[in-house]
């Protein structure tokens, strides 16, 4: 009862906290709104007992991410949206159109599918089993993704520096 | 699942290419001098040792690597050689391209050899999640290097939009592979293939399919190519125009191959892989015909030659052929794509070859080929050459390439394909055909200023003119290379 009623809080905040991501004229809003979001996602993950991605969650995307965003709104000093060109209806109904075509058809598809059952092993979400996850079993995977952020710093870097 | 030595050995060309990249970026920090002369030559040694190590590791069985995440088998060593030879023109393009221009620096090397990283772990991925990551891999560096010279605001409008694209291609790949995994519980593509799945499985296929055509650039996912194309600098647009399509189609091909493969799921994909393949072909060689402007007409060229290689994929659909069939696709395909990697990366070299310095308004107009046989006989017969190449004209390697995919495509059953194929190619004549014409027939217009010959991009021009020229005469070798790299592990 107690786990129905946290995880209907913790959904029902989150999918409005990425309501206002999209809604929120003003930047730092919608950064806040994101805000409340992460929280309410570390949330729903401790109430499926992974308890280190939980805390991630929160140390990282709400710790790190977000305050660098919040930083790069203040330093750019981005006022509220300014309401300059709206896209003319046409264009207007027809996103919202094809918006309500693909959500009937992912509802339908996700209702009619049948999931296997997830069967998590007892130390699902410990410190230790993620760790072992994910240094031995894909060791690959994550090895290449050290290259993919070396590349992105450089890549950022190589955007940033003056013009060559 | 403890790693093995002989795991790591497998992947010695992307730790080559890795390396490689780690030291160029060191000498930025430590050897940066007014010369940098020897970084393109690392970046091509480090590029030719992975490019040995991938032929050097020819003939072993397909292996599983890491637990399933990568695979070293015939397709992926072939592909991935491939893809270091046209790694290895970009660097002695980018040497050729860059240095008069005083913007040479140990970034652009690392960025691409970085690239290259990712696209040689694509081609062997066995695994979405790692497909994904391999994918990232080759697209992040390569939205960097897209911006790296930016004179004007063509380059800058350029990287943003393919980096919009690009981020919202592999957000649609990534939920193709979210739904896949949600209908079968496994990612590796072998698992996907003993699942099976329903309709869910269709939506993933369906995005998968759908964020991998916008890598490729085909139609109707080709929007943002001939704008890229041309903003970025020319090295860079030869490199995106070889590698990244080179790597895509192979990850396309043996996702569609190992993991869709059944006869029940090919039956799904086939139509739509021969949608693709005739829109992408009728349109792409129809929009290059009004360019006058080179480097977009290049770019809707290699639009048009993605669907000449989606041919190759519809053709390797298990469903309607028997594994015979298959494999003669498979090598058609891999065939092809060495041959539009030499011809097309010859030809972006040609366009450098004649791009002036400073501010220009027209860079790439079809005049600057104006009265090039006589200034420079020999660039301009090499030019002429991989014109004739990727119009699919014997003697020369794009004809057979042209040749073997339309074989296997009527092999396959798909003959309306393969002759709408043959009639798109004869439309593409007439643009190729039209520079050739312009370099020979018309005078140079008053008052142009040559541009000043520079080695590289000669080497380059001439080199690939002749590797088109020589595979052409005698394509046996590349050909039964090609045949005998078809084995796709779990295919």
């Amino acid at each position: 009862m107690t786990e129905a009623v946290l995880f209907w809080l913790f959904a029902v905040v989150a999918v409005a906290g990425g309501l206002g991501v999209v809604l929120a004229r003003d930047p730092l809003h919608g950064a806040l709104s994101l805000l409340a979001a992460f929280f309410a996602l570390a949330g729903l993950f401790l109430l499926l007992a992974a308890q280190l991605l939980a805390v991630l969650q929160v140390l990282v995307y709400a710790g790190a991410i977000l305050v660098l965003f919040l930083l790069v709104i203040l330093l750019l000093d981005l006022g509220p949206a300014r309401a300059a060109a709206s896209p003319p209806g046409v264009v207007k109904l027809a996103g919202a159109l094809g918006a309500l075509g693909l959500a009937g058809l992912l509802c339908t598809l996700f209702l009619s599918a049948s999931f296997p059952p997830a069967v998590p092993p007892s130390d699902f979400g410990a410190v230790a089993a993620v760790g072992r996850v994910l240094f031995i079993d894909y060791t690959l995977p994550f090895e290449a993704i050290s290259l993919l952020l070396l590349a992105a710093i450089l890549g950022a870097v190589v955007v940033a520096k003056g013009k060559v | 699942m403890p790693v093995s030595l002989a795991d790591i050995l497998a992947l010695l060309p992307e730790i080559l290419l890795s390396l490689g990249a780690l030291l160029l970026m060191m000498t930025e920090v430590f050897l940066a001098g007014a010369r940098r002369g020897y970084q393109a030559l690392l970046a091509a040694l480090f590029t030719a040792a992975a490019f040995a190590a991938f032929l050097a590791q020819r003939g072993g069985g397909p292996r599983v690597l890491f637990g399933g995440f990568a695979v070293s088998d015939g397709f992926a060593l072939f592909a991935g050689a491939t893809i270091c030879a046209g790694l290895l023109v970009t660097v002695v393009l980018g040497a050729g391209f860059l240095a008069p221009r005083s913007a040479e620096r140990g970034e652009f090397y690392a960025l691409a050899l970085l690239a290259a990283a990712g696209m040689c772990l694509l081609v062997r991925a066995e695994d979405l999640l790692f497909v994904f990551i391999a994918l990232e891999l080759m697209s992040v560096p390569t939205y960097a290097l897209v911006a790296y010279l930016r004179t004007g605001d063509r380059p800058s409008e350029a990287a943003f939009k393919y980096f919009l694209l690009g981020a919202f291609s592999s957000a649609l790949f990534l939920y193709g592979a979210a739904l896949v995994f949600g209908a079968t519980g496994r990612t590796s593509l072998s698992g996907i293939a003993a699942a099976g799945g329903g309709k869910l499985l269709l939506a993933g296929l369906a995005l998968v399919i759908a964020g991998l055509s916008f890598k490729i650039a085909a139609v109707p996912f080709h929007m943002w190519a001939p704008d890229v194309y041309e903003g970025a600098s020319t090295p860079v647009t030869a490199f995106m125009a070889v590698g990244v399509k080179a790597a895509s189609f192979a990850v396309l091909t043996r996702i569609l191959v190992t993991a869709f493969g059944a006869p029940a799921l090919a039956a799904v994909w086939q139509p739509l892989v021969v949608a693709l393949a005739l829109l992408t072909m009728v349109f792409g060689n129809l929009l290059a015909l009004t360019q006058r402007n080179v480097k977009r007409m290049l770019a809707y060229s290699s639009v048009a030659h993605a669907g000449y290689l989606l041919v190759a994929v519809a053709a390797a659909s298990r469903g309607f052929s028997g594994p015979s069939a298959r494999g003669e696709a498979v090598s058609s395909l891999l065939f092809y794509l060495a041959a539009y990697t030499l011809t097309t990366a010859g030809a972006f070299g040609a366009l450098a070859a004649l791009e002036r310095m400073g501010p220009d308004p027209q860079p790439w107009d079809l005049d600057r080929f104006a009265g090039l046989a006589k200034r420079r006989p020999w660039a301009a017969a090499a030019t002429a050459m991989l014109m004739l190449s990727l119009a699919g004209i014997p003697p020369t390697v794009g004809f057979i390439g042209k040749l073997l995919v339309f074989k296997a495509a009527v092999d396959a059953g798909l003959v309306p394909l393969a002759i709408a194929g043959v009639l798109a190619s004869v439309v593409g004549l007439y643009y190729y055909l039209r520079v050739v014409v312009v370099m020979y027939m018309q005078p140079a217009p008053l008052g142009s200023v040559p541009t000043p010959a520079s080695w590289p991009l000669d080497l380059v021009l001439v080199a690939t003119a002749t590797l088109v020229l020589l595979f052409g005469l005698a394509p046996a070798g590349l050909a039964n290379a090609a045949l005998s790299s078809t084995g796709l592990l779990g295919g």
